[in-house]
């Protein structure tokens, strides 16, 4: 009785071995590299297509993309799957994760990676404020993919009723206007509150502005770096965001709903988002839409704003050839033609100088002026310390007790200044715990 | 209530015995079970140790191990790789008692279990007694209370933070009309409100199976007897149902607290991620975040040692304070 049932079990298991060995034979000359990423929508449709275009493109590799949620989301399967050897061979990895990935130990350095695999990539191309992220040291430590910056999207309808050629190019001027949508009742909600506005609305008006935002250049020069947003214009503007709050011209989406999408439908007539929303609000936006830069204090030292997005990884631990195929698809990639591709279907920002000029000259944006926005904010006035970007060891952690304490602005339980105080000191014991851990990297 | 006193004091007559009530109550477990255990015993050891195995597979890979790496990333500092690792003693432990914003968690825990568990309960016995007194259509009527069981977390999650989305929802524009300044983006209290209510609304069906059993299980006789002498629906089921199901009731308490502990993640996560400032955030949402989004593992680790110590603490304390008084002989 017992053998009969060891026979049947170990017949099934056979026929198991058998049937996944026919599955495997077909896919078994190529290569398999696992990528890993972290946005979705359109925008993840668009890696699909990327993907397959690359599987097309050659036959020794075949890059199999698996989405793993956002990007902390896929931060966390990394982790998890690195720490009992799981990995991917490419992680997509946002700009808040970078020093984690940088220090982790976990990765190989992109131009050693190509240099050995005998690929040639000239990383003087890369536009100036996406290569100041993310060379480090004269070295690039990752392959820029999806870069972006927060633009201001509005409603050109909305505007034009209310008398109004284009939005304001500074923070009082737009105040005006805003309230002016609102008394006119033109609309019930004259700005949506973006859901990363600690990108927007602080981190890049502090950089905008020329204010600094910690000690140290913003991080560049040294892991001993202190939060100090808590004494510079970041307290007016998180009092000022406050104000429309209470005023109801700025409204918070809260779960449920995605705030561009309060855009999107006409709700709200502004928003200041990322680029990368252009994909969706160009489908979805059924009234006349523009964009324009983001706005400056009057008077203030205008500078570039920051990048915001995703890089590519080579994660270590992967055989020769899994390697070599990394190596091809970042090749594939960094080309002019990927660059001008991927831009125009999604929004980013090209990343390469030469992907640029290639769609200047097309005349692509004279048809699509809105998109080069993120560009002309990226490289306004020369970069200074306070602007090149932000480099927090742990930027996760402090980002989150940013977002927390400005809710506590929100609900009343704080004031602007009490509740900065409180993020910049609760920050700093982040970067300490990080610097403690990291002494000497 | 009457029965266990007079064991206390029999105890305490005896006098030389130190008092050592759990052990006591451990005692009389063994003493009650130990002749059915004798009746069935295994002759042959390895049988027994093999129809144990599973069960202690399951506990090894689900309970022991993960309890072992939550003790041993509790007292370091760690990167996320496991590149770097510091010994940090009881610091992170030191950190998290001194922090304001894990003592507010652990209030607001507290707090949102313990109303979770009386209202989750109170309706639950309602639309029970409701069902014992339902005479037509009584299958559509215990249909329509267990749907939100079959219903997961985060999909009901995402329905109500839609619904009462002070911008889109449409309940929150009735209430808006009806002068209600609803706004759980920018009041803790209205946020608190809306996952205790998600959370409720979704184990109110679990209770509810629970209690229909329970009531169902009291004899009809009892129940007649009482109706001959005069006593209404209201008072039969006050002075007979209710104490009669006492042990579902008492066993459902620690479900709710165990459920308002550990698994309402999945609707704070979906209806409004801990906000605003943290209002909503609960340890158990707190040890999510910490460790899986911000990657802190050794805060982490620690939050979830603690949490498993309030576990154990509250499953102790509601077994000597509660159990005692429920009587489960019919």
């Amino acid at each position: 009785m017992a053998s009969t049932y060891v026979k049947s079990i170990t017949g099934l298991l056979a026929a198991g071995a058998l049937l996944v060995g026919a599955a495997g034979a077909t896919a078994a000359d190529r290569v398999k590299i696992e990528w890993w990423y972290a946005i979705s929508g359109k925008l993840g449709d668009t890696v699909q297509q990327l993907i397959s275009d690359f599987n097309k493109s050659q036959d020794k590799y075949e890059l199999v993309g698996t989405f793993k949620g956002n990007y902390e989301e896929t931060m966390a399967a990394m982790v998890a799957a690195y720490r009992v050897n799981q990995q991917p061979a490419i992680l997509q990895s946002a700009e808040r994760g970078f020093m984690t990935m940088l220090n982790s130990g976990a990765v190989i350095p992109v131009d050693q990676l190509m240099a050995k695999q005998g690929y040639k990539i000239d990383w003087n191309d890369f536009v100036k404020p996406v290569a100041g992220f993310y060379i480090v040291n004269g070295k690039p430590a990752a392959l820029p993919f999806n870069s972006s910056t927060p633009i201001l999207w509005y409603n050109a309808d909305a505007f034009k009723a209310a008398g109004f050629d284009a939005p304001s190019d500074t923070w009082q001027g737009l105040e005006k206007q805003l309230y002016a949508l609102k008394e006119k009742k033109i609309t019930d909600c004259s700005m949506a509150l973006p859901g990363d506005f600690q990108w927007s609305l602080i981190e890049n008006y502090s950089a905008i502005n020329n204010y600094p935002f910690a000690t140290r250049a913003n991080g560049y020069a040294g892991l001993d770096t202190e939060f100090v947003y808590n004494k510079t214009g970041v307290v007016g503007q998180v009092a000022r965001l406050k104000k429309w709050v209470d005023d109801g011209v700025l409204k918070i989406a809260g779960q449920g709903v995605a705030p561009i999408s309060l855009f999107t439908s006409g709700t709200c007539a502004t928003i200041i988002n990322s680029t990368a929303s252009h994909s969706g609000v160009e489908a979805d936006a059924k009234f006349k839409w523009s964009a324009a830069v983001m706005p400056h204090e009057e008077g203030a030292d205008v500078r570039n704003g920051t990048i915001g997005g995703a890089s590519l990884w080579a994660v270590k631990g992967k055989s020769e050839e899994v390697q070599a195929g990394v190596a091809a698809f970042f090749n594939f990639v960094a080309q002019p033609d990927t660059q001008e591709w991927w831009s125009k279907a999604t929004g980013y920002v090209p990343v390469t100088n030469a992907a640029y000029q290639k769609m200047k000259a097309e005349g692509y944006f004279k048809d699509h002026p809105t998109r080069e926005i993120a560009i002309e904010q990226l490289s306004r006035g020369e970069p200074t310390d306070n602007s090149r970007g932000f480099r927090f060891g742990n930027h996760n952690q402090s980002t989150a007790i940013l977002i927390e304490e400005i809710q506590a602005v929100w609900t009343g339980k704080k004031t602007p200044q009490e509740a900065l105080d409180s993020s910049v000191k609760r920050g700093n014991e982040i970067l300490r715990q990080y610097e403690k851990l990291h002494a000497g990297k | 209530m009457p029965a266990s006193d007079a064991i206390m004091m029999e105890n305490e007559g005896v006098g030389t015995r130190p008092r050592l009530p759990l052990r006591r109550s451990l005692r009389s477990l063994v003493g009650t079970s130990e002749a059915g255990l004798k009746a069935s015993h295994f002759r042959r050891p390895w049988l027994a140790a093999g129809l144990l195995a599973p069960q202690l597979l399951i506990l090894l890979f689900f309970f022991f191990i993960p309890t072992w790496k939550a003790l041993s990333l509790a007292f370091v500092q760690v990167d996320p790789f496991g590149g770097t690792m510091i010994f940090v003693g009881f610091e992170n432990f030191t950190t998290l008692f001194s922090s304001p914003e894990y003592r507010d968690s652990a209030i607001l825990t507290l707090w949102f279990t313990v109303v979770q568990c009386i209202a989750t309960l109170a309706i639950a016995g309602l639309l029970a007694f409701a069902t014992d007194n339902v005479m037509r259509g009584r299958a559509i009527y215990k249909g329509v209370i267990l749907l939100p069981y079959a219903i997961a977390p985060a999909i009901s999650g995402v329905l109500w933070a839609f619904l009462f989305n002070p911008t889109v929802g449409p309940l929150a524009q009735m209430l808006h009309q009806l002068g209600f300044a609803w706004d759980p983006n920018r009041r803790p209290f209205d946020a608190l409100l809306l996952v205790s209510v998600a959370a409720v609304w979704k184990h109110v069906c679990y209770d509810y199976i629970f209690l229909v059993a329970a009531f169902l299980a009291v004899p009809a006789s009892v129940m007649e007897a009482a109706a001959i002498d005069g006593a209404r629906p209201v008072r039969r089921f006050f002075t007979m149902t209710l104490p009669m199901a006492a042990p579902t009731i008492f066993f459902l308490i620690v479900m709710n607290f165990v459920y308002g502990l550990f698994e309402t993640f999945g609707i704070i996560d979906t209806v409004t991620r801990g906000g605003p400032a943290g209002s909503t955030n609960t340890l158990v949402y707190k040890v999510y975040q910490d460790g899986f989004r911000q990657l802190d593992l050794g805060s982490s680790a620690a939050q979830s040692v603690i949490l498993m110590v309030i576990a154990v603490l509250f499953t102790i304390l509601q077994f000597r304070a509660v159990e005692r008084k429920v009587n489960y002989q019919v």
